[in-house]
């Protein structure tokens, strides 16, 4: 047990290592949301009161940005984990006596940690434009945490592509898949604006929920249930990508 | 072992008894001189139906150096990769230190040091980082820990370089490395795969180097994979030649020389009047001659003495009337014992894949 942790400890410091040595790779996480949460406030911010009732568009957009920086963060581990296997490396350390699963999990923190930090910088952006925070302080801490576990819950998914196929174009399109998900949530609008199909797919999709929590506490305040509807997506989500990481790394040491 | 506890005794002899005991597994029977590695009919099968390796059977004991010796695809890599719990097999076992691979997985892992073909390595580490992300988990103890990756980047001459990433070294400094991170935790039984492919002359004496002295000054085994003859011959005390997945002879490297016959002529018949079915019907005229094959554009002769024969040889050429381009007598080769078990070079496995003697097929 205490090797596990002290195990997980090592290969998430090496994780966060390769961050810091490869700074390109990490822009796109920041430039990417700022991006559209910068074109979608200028294109809807104006008109979203009369749409949809929104009168604070920033603040609606907010979280959209913040998901899409988390997933952004959440798929490096999935990449990184390609270039080992095609190094031979992570042979290298299935041949360590330490724990299988310290080698999935140093991945995961490590991705949880650099979604953390990414939500810092695209909530301070945000800070810096006035978006506000209902919720406070303990709104912002409230958000980080949600990212980070959601960083961690959907890392699970790149990492399972990553070890079932070794391949870096599967893994890049693990990212991908986030897009859909966050389009068939109400990202742009709320969701009683939808259509009744998108309205149908959304109430499934827990993005939804996730984003909701977070908007809740932007928009309006602290919020437990919200709150604990986020919590409860995020671990749904992990509860999904988890086993499949695991069942991935046990075929592939078969 | 008939001291009395407490009685002074040599301590190198103590010492002998004591690892005997504790590397054991069955610590009852002692003076049963032990295996670091066993396998019996171990067999890999790749879906559909490819059998990498197809039943070998290996008992190598402690303190030696074992080369199995095979071109590309003839399944070293993968007997390697089931040895080393990294495959399982698809039937029969194997032990190491006593340990079954698939069963106790976790505790050959922690006895033995791997380093695989080419070097895999992480290319944005250090040096330094990388024998000490090693050590950790190999669970070298904390307080040793940094004393242990000095000691070793000074063994392997790499001080000056350990702090700069893994990706500016040199194919032979990455070798050196590898080799470094496989003893961090000061194994008994290394396994190197190809430890010297692709590597220049000089780079592959170092390594050389450094497997003999720890082999004669710790009494580390070593299993190691080649597709150097030389280096087989070099280094390894006992030989496995692999061929299409299955062992094709095996012992010291001298003993297989001396198997082969004796002394080995090889004649390279001329392109242009290209006669090997004539050659060889004239050459069993000759007594005394254990063995005719033909290889690509040759004749190959085995016999007890080989200066004596040649003169013979010759002559029978001759009057057959079959154009001679070069007769060479050498002493047999590992790569002569290879020919005489499977019928071909180990190089040319690629490339030939017809049986030798056949034919006139030219290549």
């Amino acid at each position: 047990m205490i090797d596990t942790v002290l195990d997980t400890y090592a290969l998430t410091l090496r994780s966060l290592r390769e961050v810091v040595r490869q700074p390109a790779f990490e822009v796109q996480n920041y430039f990417i949301p700022l991006f559209f949460f910068a074109v979608t406030v200028a294109a809807l911010g104006n008109v979203s009161a009369r749409a949809f009732g929104v009168e604070n568009y920033q603040a609606f957009a907010m979280p959209v940005a913040v998901l899409q920086g988390a997933a952004g963060g959440a798929s490096f581990s999935a990449l990184a984990m390609v270039t080992d296997i095609e190094r031979g490396y992570f042979d290298k350390l299935l041949l360590t006596p330490t724990p299988r699963i310290s080698l999935v999990l140093g991945r995961l923190f490590g991705d949880g940690i650099r979604v953390v930090i990414i939500t810092a910088v695209i909530l301070f952006v945000g800070f810096l434009f006035g978006t506000g925070m209902e919720a406070g302080i303990l709104g912002y801490i409230a958000i980080l945490v949600l990212a980070g576990l959601f960083g961690l819950a959907y890392a699970g998914f790149g990492l399972a592509i990553a070890l079932r196929t070794g391949s870096p174009q599967a893994a890049q399109a693990g990212f991908l898949i986030f897009f859909p998900l966050l389009f068939l949530s109400p990202a742009f609008a709320p969701k009683e604006f939808f259509d009744g199909w998108l309205e149908f797919l959304a109430t499934f999709n827990p993005v939804t929920y996730i984003l909701e929590g977070m908007r809740t506490l932007v928009i309006e305040g602290w919020d437990w249930g919200q709150v604990g509807e986020a919590l409860l997506a995020i671990a749904i989500l992990a509860g999904i990508n988890m086993p499949l990481a695991l069942f991935a790394l046990r075929h592939r040491t078969a | 072992m008939g001291h009395a506890p407490g009685f002074p005794v040599p301590c190198s002899i103590s010492r002998v008894i004591f690892v005997t005991l504790t590397r054991s597994t069955t610590p009852d029977i002692i003076g049963v001189v032990e295996s670091a590695i066993v396998a019996s009919g171990l067999r890999r099968v790749f879906p559909p139906d490819l059998a990498a390796v197809d039943g070998i059977d290996l008992d190598i004991k402690p303190g030696q150096i074992f080369g199995f010796l095979g071109a590309n695809g003839s399944g070293k890599t993968t007997t390697i990769r089931m040895l080393t719990t990294l495959l399982r097999p698809t039937e029969g076992s194997a032990t190491v230190d006593g340990y079954d691979v698939v069963k106790d997985a976790s505790k050959v892992r922690a006895r033995v040091g791997v380093a695989l073909q080419e070097a895999s390595l992480d290319l944005v580490m250090t040096g330094r980082e990388t024998l000490a992300l090693q050590a950790r988990l190999y669970r070298v103890p904390r307080g040793d820990l940094s004393q242990r990756v000095r000691d070793l980047l000074r063994i392997v001459d790499l001080e000056e370089a350990a702090d700069r990433r893994v990706g500016t070294y040199s194919g032979g400094m990455q070798r050196r490395l590898d080799l470094a991170a496989a003893l961090v935790h000061r194994p008994r039984i290394v396994f190197l795969d190809e430890p010297t492919s692709g590597l220049d002359p000089i780079s592959r004496n170092t390594i050389w180097r450094y497997v003999e002295d720890l082999n004669r000054n710790d009494g580390v085994t070593f299993f190691l994979t080649t597709q150097y003859l030389e280096e087989a011959d070099r280094l390894a005390h006992e030989v496995a030649i692999m061929e299409r997945g299955r062992i094709v002879a095996q012992g010291a490297p001298a003993e297989l020389k001396a198997s082969v016959g004796a002394d080995v002529v090889t004649v390279r018949l001329e392109d242009e009047d290209f006669q090997p079915d004539r050659a060889v019907a004239a050459l069993k005229a000759i007594n005394g001659l254990s063995d005719i094959r033909v290889v690509g554009d040759s004749v190959v002769i085995y016999t007890k003495d080989g200066s004596s024969a040649i003169a013979p040889i010759v002559l029978a050429l001759n009057e057959s009337s079959v154009a001679v381009e070069e007769v060479t007598l050498a002493r047999p080769t590992l790569d002569d014992v290879f020919l005489r078990k499977t019928g071909h070079h180990m190089e040319a496995h690629d490339v030939n894949l017809e049986p030798a003697g056949e034919g006139g097929a030219a290549s």
